[in-house]
């Protein structure tokens, strides 16, 4: 983070964890460690034994003896590990620097900005004498600008991430947020009613996002998820095609094994509309009486073996957004919703969501929108689904998405 | 913990660069966690988090390295890699460690270590039991977690500290459906305390039960209209609005960079007359209390808004050399993988004068909102939402009947001009906040408040 030409939070770190699962009297138990002094060794093995010995499931838990074959997945690019710390300040003080020389005096500040690298190694080894090992690295970087101009505030945002260092730029980044910063400066809400919605790129990554749970086997048999059972069914409008895709080159969540060991497979979760499999791991797959589709996730070493997606995303349609707005003629584009952890209901599938946007007149972009909520419900937002466009985007996450005509939905405004 | 002799090599190795101060910070926590998914154990955790954080300054730069590597080599490899980072002709060493005593604010009886998971997973059965006896609903979910933080701090200033905090936690969520529509309440008590507030303070089944028929209440309601209307937000859980639509904008991370609303507005109003609020690291035994913060500063009780009038910001170390003010004990970080910066505590706008049956009666059209959810705020523009988690619709001064699907959005600082009634019977409900330093404990809270106008998003 920088201020001011300043670096003034520059933060490097070196951290491992050991996470013991096993099977005690045939049930699975774990616990977890940083530490590498007497203590952990008991604390390890006194844990698994106890949560063993505790937990109530009747579902047969078994460590996985592995996979014949296991896709290459290039996930390391060692050039990006050689970068040096000074060129990382520098992309980081560029960024600030070029927002600032934007030219507009209303751009009055950054509020935030980032550089990120990661890298990284997983490591699964079991008493089967299974050994899988994996690299991944990454780089991130982050801004943020304040617009002011009299009252009104605005904030804009921009960002870039790879595994080649050289194609983060500083410009472009900056461009972005600035560009978005004053656009809403003079936002305002539209009156309250039921509009034609598209949800751009950037957004739907968000929304896709918080409700992926509903395609978890987990969640479904445990109660959580309406999909439940429903495999085969149409689940939403014959343009939708929602992928899983763990091989996609460059993905974030790209892996050749899953966190139980399974080999990773590519798949369509709906196909054009109808549903053909939930996502799961030996423990759901095993109670549905199907193959594991190599989901299990673990959302750290610490974390018990759960489900989830990889690189998840809409597949794309042949529309670009501009021709998206053509179709609609008139109503609204939301860029961006917030509040996604408290307005939006996984379970219900009820969102309600502060959002930001701009108007479309006919099939142009029209005003900036700001201080509105839009309310629907993610089932029905499936099925009311008009038209996929071909902008496929991963906005700095495993989950993406093209921008959708997504039909009509309810906005408050004034 | 840390040995106090490698502290002090630890310390002016990470100044040999010319750094003007340094800190560490170590960590040795263990979390304890058991889920159960309608009366079944689902999962029983034990995770140990060790490791250790340098931080260096130089005037407004800062680097931090961290490592779970905590032997003496390790912590000066950390060091060194923080000082790398850093270059000035300066240099100043650290002044000797003088221990620091401080009273403790938040005595706990029963470590939750020592307590065989058995019994934790006794006192959610009967918050599950609760549930059970609801034909509507289909799912619960009790979590329960604790955390033992042993934290020691020193810097070159000549600080040694250090500061044990337990954390006791249960969290219930009831889901109602009627096949095919699902709603959920959720209540989730905990205290800085051990094991004990099951005996003291925290009632399972009680909490199980408000859990529970809020959710069986939504089942049943109408969705909610959208427009603008005069609000009631009833206390308790109902201080989010506070911590997300003012307190974060209060925050020193946002304000001495000028990207807060409230930046420059010592002294001025910026609230109604009628309220006053605070933010209380003190308060013993409380969700967002501790002895001293992450930073060893110990912690205070502070006037954020008093009458209206803006008094105080929340202050950490690196922003009050910037805002040239002195630090208010609000570090905080999630552990020792973040550096710390400022964060809210226990947050709460303090009891007023008002009755809270009048407040209803006199608001003509409107929506009380009874428990509300999460929210969050941008803290550049004061925008905020949150969503309400049980809401009933006011006609002519009257609770009519339940909504579903409410929403809250607005400006922080119109949402403060805007309140009009404040209540007497000031309650704290518990939460965990996320920002720059990560996820921490704190409470919010707020007698009942009413505000003249507020954007409702239904659904």
């Amino acid at each position: 983070m920088s201020h001011n030409g300043e670096v003034d939070n520059y933060s490097v770190a070196s951290r491992a964890g050991l996470s013991l699962r096993g099977l005690y009297q045939g049930k699975m138990g774990y616990a977890a460690t940083e530490a590498d002094d007497e203590e952990a060794i008991a604390q390890l093995v006194g844990g698994v034994i106890e949560s063993a010995q505790l937990v109530e499931d009747d579902a047969v838990q078994e460590i996985y003896r592995g996979d014949e074959k296991y896709p290459e997945i290039d996930n390391y690019a060692p050039a990006l590990d050689r970068v040096s710390e000074a060129d990382k300040l520098k992309l980081l003080l560029d960024m600030e620097k070029c927002a600032l020389a934007s030219g507009d005096e209303r751009i009055k500040q950054v509020d935030y900005n980032m550089i990120s690298t990661s890298s990284g190694s997983t490591r699964i080894v079991n008493t089967y004498g299974l050994n899988l090992s994996q690299r991944d690295n990454m780089a991130v970087a982050y801004l943020s600008v304040v617009a002011k101009e009299g009252d009104r505030v605005a904030t804009g945002s921009g960002f870039a991430f790879g595994r080649d260092f050289s194609a983060l730029n500083a410009e472009k980044i900056a461009r972005e947020a600035v560009e978005e910063a004053l656009f809403y400066l003079n936002a305002a809400p539209v009156p309250s009613g039921t509009y034609r919605v598209i949800i751009d790129r950037r957004c739907m990554p968000d929304l896709l996002s918080t409700f992926s749970n509903v395609f978890s086997a987990d969640a479904a048999q445990k109660g959580m998820s309406l999909l439940a059972g429903r495999e085969g069914e149409t689940i939403a409008a014959p343009c939708v095609t929602l992928m899983d895709d763990p091989h996609r080159a460059g993905g974030l969540a790209s892996s050749g094994f899953d966190s139980e060991g399974v080999a990773t497979q590519v798949k369509a979760v709906i196909e054009n509309g109808k549903l053909t499999t939930l996502l799961h791991n030996l423990k759901t797959a095993r109670k549905a009486g199907v193959k594991s589709t190599g989901n299990a996730s673990r959302g750290s070493y610490a974390s018990p073996v759960g489900v989830s997606p990889s690189n998840f995303y809409f597949k794309p349609g042949d529309k670009t957004l501009a021709e998206l707005m053509a179709d609609m003629g008139s109503g609204i584009v939301i860029t961006e919703v917030s509040g996604l952890h408290a307005g939006a209901n996984p379970i219900s599938g009820d969102f309600s969501l502060l959002a930001k946007g701009y108007t479309v007149e006919n099939g142009q972009k029209g005003q900036p929108v700001e201080q509105i909520t839009v309310a629907g419900n993610f089932y029905t937002m499936l099925k009311n689904i008009r038209a996929v466009g071909s902008d496929l985007e991963f906005p700095g996450s495993p989950v993406g998405s093209p921008s959708v005509d997504v039909g009509e939905m309810n906005i408050a405004g004034k | 913990m840390l040995d106090k002799r490698i502290a002090q090599d630890v310390i002016d190795c990470a100044l040999s660069t010319g750094g003007d101060f340094a800190e560490i910070f170590y960590e040795d926590r263990l979390n304890n966690g058991v889920s159960m998914l309608s009366g079944k154990v689902e999962s029983v955790n034990s995770t140990r988090l060790h490791g250790a954080g340098v931080r260096v300054y130089l005037g407004f730069q800062g680097v931090y390295v961290y490592t779970n590597d905590t032997s003496r080599e390790g912590l000066l490899a950390c060091a060194r890699r923080a000082a790398s980072a850093l270059r000035s002709d300066a240099r100043i060493h650290g002044k000797p460690l003088a221990a620091f005593d401080y009273v403790d604010n938040n005595p706990y009886a029963i470590l939750p270590s020592q307590v065989k998971a058995a019994r934790k997973i006794e006192k959610m059965r009967a918050a599950q039991a609760v549930m059970a006896d609801y034909p509507e609903i289909v799912q619960s979910s009790v979590r329960y977690n604790d955390s033992e933080q042993r934290v020691w701090i020193a810097n070159s200033d000549g600080l040694y500290t250090t500061d044990t905090r337990v954390y006791t936690r249960m969290y219930i969520t009831a889901i109602a459906s009627n096949g095919t529509e699902n709603q959920t309440g959720s209540e989730g008590p905990g205290a800085l305390q051990g094991f004990e507030i099951f005996d003291q303070r925290i009632d399972p089944a009680a909490y199980a039960k408000k859990a529970a028929e809020r959710a069986v209440t939504m089942l049943h309601a109408p969705v909610c209209p959208a427009g603008a209307m005069p609000v009631c937000i009833d206390n308790g859980f109902g201080g989010v609005i506070f911590h997300e639509a003012c307190g974060h904008s209060l925050e020193a991370t946002s304000v001495a960079i000028g990207a807060s609303e409230f930046s420059g507005k010592l002294g001025q109003q910026i609230a109604a007359p009628c309220v006053t609020a605070l933010d209380d690291g003190t308060i013993p035994n409380e969700w967002g209390s501790e002895n001293v913060d992450d930073e060893g500063t110990p912690t205070t009780k502070l006037v954020l808004i008093e009458n209206g009038i803006l008094k105080n910001y929340m202050i950490d170390r690196l922003n009050s050399r910037r805002m040239q003010m002195p630090v208010t004990g609000s570090a905080r970080r999630q552990d020792y993988s973040y550096a710390p910066t400022s964060r809210m505590r226990n947050t709460y706008i303090a009891a007023g004068n008002d009755d809270e049956a009048e407040m209803i009666a006199t608001m003509g059209d409107g929506l009380y909102a009874k428990s509300m959810g999460g929210g969050s705020v941008n803290p550049a523009t004061g925008e905020f939402n949150f969503a309400v988690q049980e809401a009933y619709i006011v006609k002519d001064g009257k609770i009519d009947h339940p909504v579903r699907g409410a929403s809250l959005i607005g400006r922080g600082s119109e949402l403060l001009t805007r309140i009009d009634r404040v209540g007497k019977n000031m309650q704290m409900a518990q939460g965990m906040c996320g920002s720059l330093s990560g996820s921490v404990p704190t409470n919010v809270g707020q007698p009942m408040i009413r505000v003249s106008s507020i954007t409702v998003g239904g659904c």
